[in-house]
């Protein structure tokens, strides 16, 4: 009951409020809760986590699939518009903002868009009316420029700020320098006279500190 | 300047829009209407909230087909991203489009920037002038742009007839239209728009069938119609 809640709740700043402290008071079963997929996102973004996208892949392609089915009247577009909307999910990660709605309307606006341009691929219009003349309202940014800056702060500020304070120093140096400053990986190597591959596992480890920290705050 | 938008479109016809399934001429009325009023961006947000909260909770069990979707999972994950320093695609529209017609110039909303862009060309007729937008469904879209007094032949719809008024001001026997208004009309509807004397007004016209004269001689103006339609 009280996942279900959880789960479709409206994503206002109000929302949100309640939506983290029932975070913490429920830690039964393994139902999808909210929080989760913003999550997934995060680590998909910041470092092409297959194992975090497999998990948004395996809830989200079967109800996409559905509602590819229930809008086209057929399984083969639907699967063609869940294989396209998931690829946009994988490859746009970093565009998604949480500051803006969460994760799974993010999902369904590209699901959304996807099918829109496939009808209208369909009937061979080439200069016509497309999403991206409808749908604007920041569901599916196409513009990086700015997101990205907002997303490394909301990054920061919502979810991954105290975890990462906790990163032992030398780890937390290396993430600034790469994911604040965007730093390349050979930058930091000679910025801080360590070898490049010492730079990649303090990377990964850190990585992993902070997808158990963010894991943590789940359960 | 500012106008308190009053003619919006029905909460029905902003689901199908957030839903996709709105005919592309009639979405891009709701869509510019969006854009000009604060209320339906609030409202098209959260149905589009609650459509999402539907799909993310849809019961999909019962369908075992592991194997594809690792398939489709293996090959999306061989897909490369897109990076931070990607350079950010040239706009294909303006961040502030506008179109100019009898000597003026009218800022006009996003969602018919890319459009409006690709047309230039204006028909003149009296004090009314018409530009279609390159669209490619059975509904005409079009910039319409009406001088200071001037009166629209007296005419009902065939079909469904949306304006959206972008700039200035339009009444009709039911009412006065400013900026962000839009009116629907049904085939059931005759109306007179006309501007008032000392303003004039561009809206955009969605029409799903010819409009048909009713008034004595307009009614031989056959090519008008044309003109309209």
């Amino acid at each position: 009951m009280l996942e279900t809640t959880v789960l479709t709740g409206h994503h206002d700043a109000l929302s949100k409020q309640k939506r983290i402290s029932q975070r913490m008071t429920i830690n039964t079963d393994n139902e999808p809760r909210t929080g989760q997929w913003e999550d997934a996102l995060t680590l998909v973004a910041l470092h092409q986590d297959k194992a975090a996208y497999a998990e948004l892949f395996r809830y989200f392609a079967p109800r996409l699939r559905a509602f590819g089915i229930k809008m086209f009247g057929n399984e083969q577009q639907a699967m063609e518009m869940v294989q396209d909307a998931m690829l946009n999910v994988w490859r746009k990660a970093r565009l998604f903002d949480a500051s803006r709605g969460c994760a799974s309307t993010w999902i369904f606006t590209i699901a959304r868009n996807v099918r829109f341009d496939m009808l209208r691929k369909k009937q061979s219009r080439k200069d016509d009316i497309s999403a991206d003349d409808l749908w604007f309202d920041g569901d599916y940014p196409e513009q990086e420029s700015n997101s990205s800056d907002s997303w490394d702060t909301m990054l920061m500020s919502e979810k991954l700020a105290p975890h990462f304070d906790a990163l032992p120093p030398a780890q937390r140096m290396v993430m600034q320098k790469v994911y604040l400053e965007e730093k390349s990986h050979q930058e930091v190597s000679d910025e801080l006279a360590i070898p490049l591959g010492t730079v990649k596992s303090r990377i990964r480890l850190a990585l992993d500190r902070l997808r158990e920290a963010l894991d943590d705050t789940r359960s | 300047m500012t106008h308190a938008v009053k003619f919006h479109p029905g909460l029905m016809l902003l689901e199908q829009y957030v839903e996709g399934s709105l005919s592309a001429d009639v979405a891009l009325a709701v869509s510019a209407h969006i854009d000009l009023c604060p209320h339906c961006q609030q409202l098209s947000k959260d149905i589009t909230n609650d459509q999402a909260a539907v799909l993310a909770e849809q019961d999909v069990s019962g369908r075992d087909a592991e194997q594809e979707w690792q398939q489709m999972l293996n090959f999306i994950t061989s897909q490369p991203t897109i990076s931070s320093s990607a350079s950010t695609h040239t706009d294909t529209a303006p961040q502030v489009a506008s179109v100019s017609v009898n000597g003026r110039t009218f800022e006009i909303p996003r969602a018919l920037a890319r459009l409006a862009e690709k047309q230039n060309k204006w028909l003149h007729l009296g004090g009314i002038a018409t530009a279609k937008l390159p669209t490619a469904d059975k509904q005409h879209v079009s910039l319409l742009y009406i001088d200071k007094g001037t009166e629209v032949p007296n005419h009902t719809h065939l079909g469904l007839e949306m304006t959206l008024v972008l700039a200035g001001k339009i009444v009709d026997e039911n009412g006065e239209y400013g900026v962000g208004d839009l009116l629907i009309n049904s085939p059931d509807d005759t109306h007179t728009p006309r501007t008032l004397a000392d303003e004039d007004c561009l809206c955009l016209s969605v029409l799903s069938a010819p409009l048909k004269f009713n008034k004595g001689l307009t009614r031989l103006l056959n090519p008008l119609q044309q003109f309209f339609y």
